[in-house]
């Protein structure tokens, strides 16, 4: 009975590391989520904003229609382009209205982000070319304006100005908070006619560009050539900063597994306070279980225990405890990262290698901590031992 | 002649005791040879328990030395003596000392854990030993299921189990009423006349009388040794 409740020391320690280790590497998983929603191979290129290098750079720094098709058209390994303005509206359908952001884009936007038309199409080349105000919905925002009707072919206003719905894009959830179908997608040339933007723009101005890059084509080489295309045009000299930031998911993914390597590593090294207070209790009742069986311990060196015998005695019964304590505080992990998982939209992933590895742990935790009480025992002196009553 | 299976060389074990040292076993020279049945006797502190855990190799002499079968044990490490106690030795206690929460099969078996035996042929050397003191219907009761006289045979069958040379039994009849305890004797005479070597730590004569030779101790030393005057032997 004593033993099991200080086995829930142990337990208590497991479950929080094991839920550390869970919750990091589920904080991994939907980043990682969100970073392949954009689209699993690309680049982003956008101007450096004017607080930073200063504003003579930004200046130059406006990225253009004109650049994105030098970049598809020059830079070898560039699959799409999708050239982006992006624009805070309010979209009314009948009584309803739904704040969201629509992006103005061109067809390759489809290909670079793999965003699919569920029902109805895409925003075709002949929309952005005749800047005709259709309106591909994102999942949110038709749940917003209509709830379960369909609404292809309907009319929205989008800051007043009529859109009919052509599309409505399949559905990609959400990753640690971000609802990734809260959007409208409009032509590119429509959303610069249309929507007025917080800062003033040329007739040929983008706000951001994704560029698709095909398979196996190395990200970094094709990231240099997209630097050297851009500072030849802004004809910008050595040594002197770009006026364009580019970023890869490559990049973001590295970024990424640093960022939430560190705060597992900060969460596991929390939880395993716990773990040690856990197998300091195991220490404590391995040393009374030691001193109330001395008697037991003087018996087994006079029937021919060797020294060795009996440490290895408690230290397989420390081990064994923790690891039923070690499984106990798995089984309570596995339980509350599924209910946790039930209630907030976050993976909290635990493998097998962390399962095992949790039981091997407490294992070793039993070792460390049941092994000076055994070797004291195993140092007890057989007579004394067997005097004691 | 041969060589006596125990034999002590001027054994002195010294406690400190308030300031002073207490000398429990002072200068003792004797031997046991194979196949006797000897009483040591003496009143509470005359160092006759101290002797036998000293001829046990439970306790290590302060001076002297005790040879086992030949053997000097002085110079043994603590593992030596495990292994020595194990095979060579076969402990009886006054209070039984089984594990509690383990059958009497098992109980039996515990010495040939330590002796390396696997444990098929453990279990079945401790059933033929548990079968040979007639408890051969108790393999699977546990020790608070038995009476005090079967725990203690449980007790001899375990210290039989791995074929010692000796059988060491202190005060093995202290915690048994007299009934039993004459059974226990008898069960004791019956060993050694199959060619056991028994050495008993008693402080009543009547157990002693059971016992061929009898060594009377007194402040640590030997007073009296010789063969019993005039034996009990139990017949059924």
């Amino acid at each position: 009975m004593r033993s099991i409740l200080t086995t829930l020391g142990v337990s208590i320690g497991v479950f929080a590391v094991v839920l550390a280790v869970a919750v990091g590497s589920g904080a991994q998983v939907s980043v990682m989520g969100a970073i392949n929603s954009l689209g699993s191979n690309m680049a982003i290129v956008f101007p450096v904003p004017d607080d930073e290098n200063g504003g003579a750079v930004a200046e130059r720094g406006r990225l253009t229609m004109r650049d994105a098709v030098a970049i598809e058209r020059q830079v070898e390994g560039v699959s799409a382009i999708a050239p982006q303005l992006h624009a805070n509206v309010q979209i009314v359908s009948g009584g309803r209205n739904a704040a969201t952001e629509a992006i103005g884009v061109t067809p390759g936007y489809a290909e670079v982000t793999n965003a699919v038309a569920e029902t109805g199409r895409f925003i075709s080349d002949a929309d952005v070319r005749t800047a005709a105000r259709v309106i591909v919905l994102g999942r949110t925002v038709v749940t917003k304006l209509f709830g379960d009707y369909d609404p292809l072919g309907e009319t929205v206003r989008v800051n007043k100005v009529p859109f009919t719905v052509v599309g409505i894009l399949e559905a990609k959830g959400s990753n640690l908070g971000e609802d990734n179908d809260d959007l409208a997608l409009v032509p590119i040339s429509a959303a610069r006619q249309r929507f007025t933007s917080d800062r003033p723009l040329g007739p040929d101005d983008l706000r951001i560009l994704f560029v698709g890059i095909e398979d196996g084509v190395s990200l970094g080489k094709t990231k240099r050539e997209m630097s050297r295309l851009l500072r030849d045009r802004y004809r910008v000299r050595d040594g002197e900063g770009s006026p364009f930031i580019i970023r890869t998911t490559e990049e973001f993914m590295e970024e990424t597994a640093m960022v939430t390597g560190i705060f597992q590593a900060v969460l596991v090294a929390i939880a395993s306070i716990s773990l040690l207070v856990g197998g300091i209790g195991i220490m404590n009742i391995m040393l009374v279980s030691v001193t109330e069986r001395t008697r037991e311990i003087g018996l087994r060196m006079a029937l021919g225990a060797k020294r060795s015998d009996i440490r290895n005695q408690f230290l397989v019964e420390a081990a064994v405890l923790c690891m039923i304590g070690g499984a106990i505080g798995l089984l309570l992990a596995i339980a509350a990262a599924a209910a946790f998982q039930a209630q907030a939209d976050f993976p909290v992933p635990i493998g097998v290698g962390t399962a095992i590895g949790a039981i091997l742990f407490s294992a070793v935790v039993g070792l460390l901590f049941g092994g000076w009480p055994a070797v004291r025992a195993s140092r007890l002196s057989p007579i004394e031992a067997l005097r004691t009553e | 002649m041969t060589v006596p299976l125990v034999e002590t060389l001027s054994l002195v074990k010294e406690y400190a005791s308030g300031g002073g040292t207490v000398h429990a076993i002072d200068g003792v020279s004797l031997s046991i040879a194979r196949g006797e049945f000897v009483a040591i006797m003496g009143a509470s502190g005359s160092g006759k328990s101290t002797f036998m855990n000293m001829i046990g190799c439970l306790d290590i002499p302060s001076s002297g030395d005790v040879r086992i079968d030949g053997t000097a044990t002085s110079a043994m490490d603590s593992d030596a003596l495990a292994e020595l106690r194990n095979r060579k030795i076969g402990f009886v206690f006054q209070q039984f000392n089984l594990l509690p929460r383990t059958t009497a099969l098992d109980n039996v078996a515990v010495p040939l854990i330590y002796a390396g035996v696997g444990r098929a042929e453990r279990l079945e050397r401790a059933r033929a030993k548990l079968e040979a003191m007639g408890l051969g219907d108790r393999l699977d009761h546990s020790p608070a299921k038995l009476s005090g006289g079967q725990q203690q045979r449980v007790a001899i069958a375990r210290a039989l189990v791995t074929e010692p040379l000796m059988l060491l039994a202190d005060e093995p009849t202290g915690a048994l009423d007299s009934q039993t305890s004459e059974d226990i004797m008898h069960l004791f005479q019956t060993l050694n006349e199959a060619g056991n070597t028994i050495v008993l730590v008693t402080h009543e004569r009547e157990i002693a009388d059971h016992a061929s030779r009898r060594i009377m101790f007194r402040d640590g030393k030997v007073i009296e040794d010789g063969p019993v005057p005039s034996r009990r032997l139990v017949r059924p």
